[in-house]
């Protein structure tokens, strides 16, 4: 996880079951950059609590309050969760879990998605450049797109 | 055992084994299916975190070729056998007569003779898996992505990601007409599986 303040650019690699998830306050140009890699903490011991879309997204909001973000101002955009292998049955398939938790973690915390670019089978590199708050989503074979 | 570091170091002479036997065998295929002589370097067993495992093969965003094969029977888990750019050109310059520099050259003939070498590689491994520990290994249809490394690796990772952060990799070196190729292979059973394969395999050591 990442917060920077005015300045810099946020970004995570490659992205594939994985989501990114991006929060943006624009009164202060605060922007927050998360990479989760499964859907929920539960019955685990939790090492390190950003890899995991629930404990991470609450983790994420107290950093960014910490900083000086107001919930109400936020714009969130996710990116990831795709399928990487056409597995059979459920091996594989942990992007559209992932997908599903976030969105559910970030209703309940009353933050609407404003932009997603979730699924499919491929790879995401996601920024979010911090001065503008334009986020980016690059992948292998197809154009960049401003999310 | 909770992880696959906790293996002590006979355990991982044990697995050393599995490796060099398994590039043994991945080589001969590799060797008929292509119709020329294949060498192997001693393979490198490792286990790895997330970070150190993706820095040891390669840029996030590079793009590679991955085929991943489904474990069943008495051990679960995934093979996952990552092939860069140089060798997917050996492999279907050889078989097809055709070389490639961008992954959007590449046609579905080409992409399935990756995909079966992968299988065919994958498949040395593991029936050296199975004839050293004993047991009974059953594979999932093999499956293939070219995109980017970084997502590839987070498939088996996000899988025993409630497990482990810990990957096991058994990097060959294959030589095929005096040209060196790496290729990588995860080995990943799930952590019971890793307990009971330990026992069966250190118990045949004795």
């Amino acid at each position: 996880m990442k917060v920077a303040r005015r300045e810099g650019l946020l970004i995570t690699y490659a992205l594939g079951s994985c989501i990114g998830i991006t929060l943006y306050d624009p009164a202060i140009k605060l922007g927050g950059l998360l990479h989760i890699m499964l859907p929920t903490a539960d019955h685990t011991r939790v090492d390190n609590i950003y890899k995991f879309a629930d404990s991470g997204i609450q983790e994420m909001l107290r950093k960014m309050q910490a900083f000086g973000g107001v919930k109400s101002r936020y714009i969130c955009k996710i990116a990831g969760g795709a399928k990487m292998f056409e597995m059979q049955g459920n091996l594989g398939n942990i992007g559209q879990r992932n997908s599903e938790s976030v969105q559910n973690v970030l209703r309940q915390e009353q933050i609407r998605i404003v932009r997603q670019d979730i699924g499919a089978n491929y790879a995401r590199t996601m920024s979010l450049d911090v001065e503008t708050g334009v986020v980016k989503v690059r992948s292998f074979g197809r154009p960049e797109i401003t999310l | 055992m909770n992880s696959y570091d906790d293996m002590n170091s006979m355990e991982q002479d044990v697995i050393r084994e599995v490796g060099s036997i398994g590039t043994g065998n991945a080589a001969s295929a590799l060797s008929s299916l292509l119709g020329t002589q294949v060498r192997m370097g001693l393979p490198v067993v490792s286990v790895l975190d997330y970070n150190a495992a993706m820095s040891a093969i390669g840029n996030p965003e590079a793009i590679v070729a991955a085929v991943m094969v489904g474990m069943k029977g008495d051990v679960s888990g995934i093979m996952l056998f990552i092939l860069h750019p140089d060798l997917i050109n050996e492999i279907i310059g050889i078989l097809l007569g055709r070389n490639f520099e961008d992954y959007s050259q590449l046609t579905e003939m080409d992409i399935s003779a990756v995909n079966e070498v992968g299988n065919i590689m994958i498949s040395s491994y593991v029936n050296a898996l199975s004839g050293l520990a004993g047991v009974d290994i059953s594979l999932s249809v093999p499956e293939i992505a070219i995109n980017m490394l970084g997502g590839i690796m987070s498939v088996p990772m996000a899988e025993f990601g409630y497990q482990t952060d810990k990957l096991m990799m058994i990097r060959g070196k294959f030589i095929i007409r005096d040209v060196e190729l790496n290729s990588d292979l995860l080995m990943l059973p799930d952590i019971d599986s890793l307990n009971y394969l330990m026992k069966k395999l250190v118990q045949s050591n004795e």
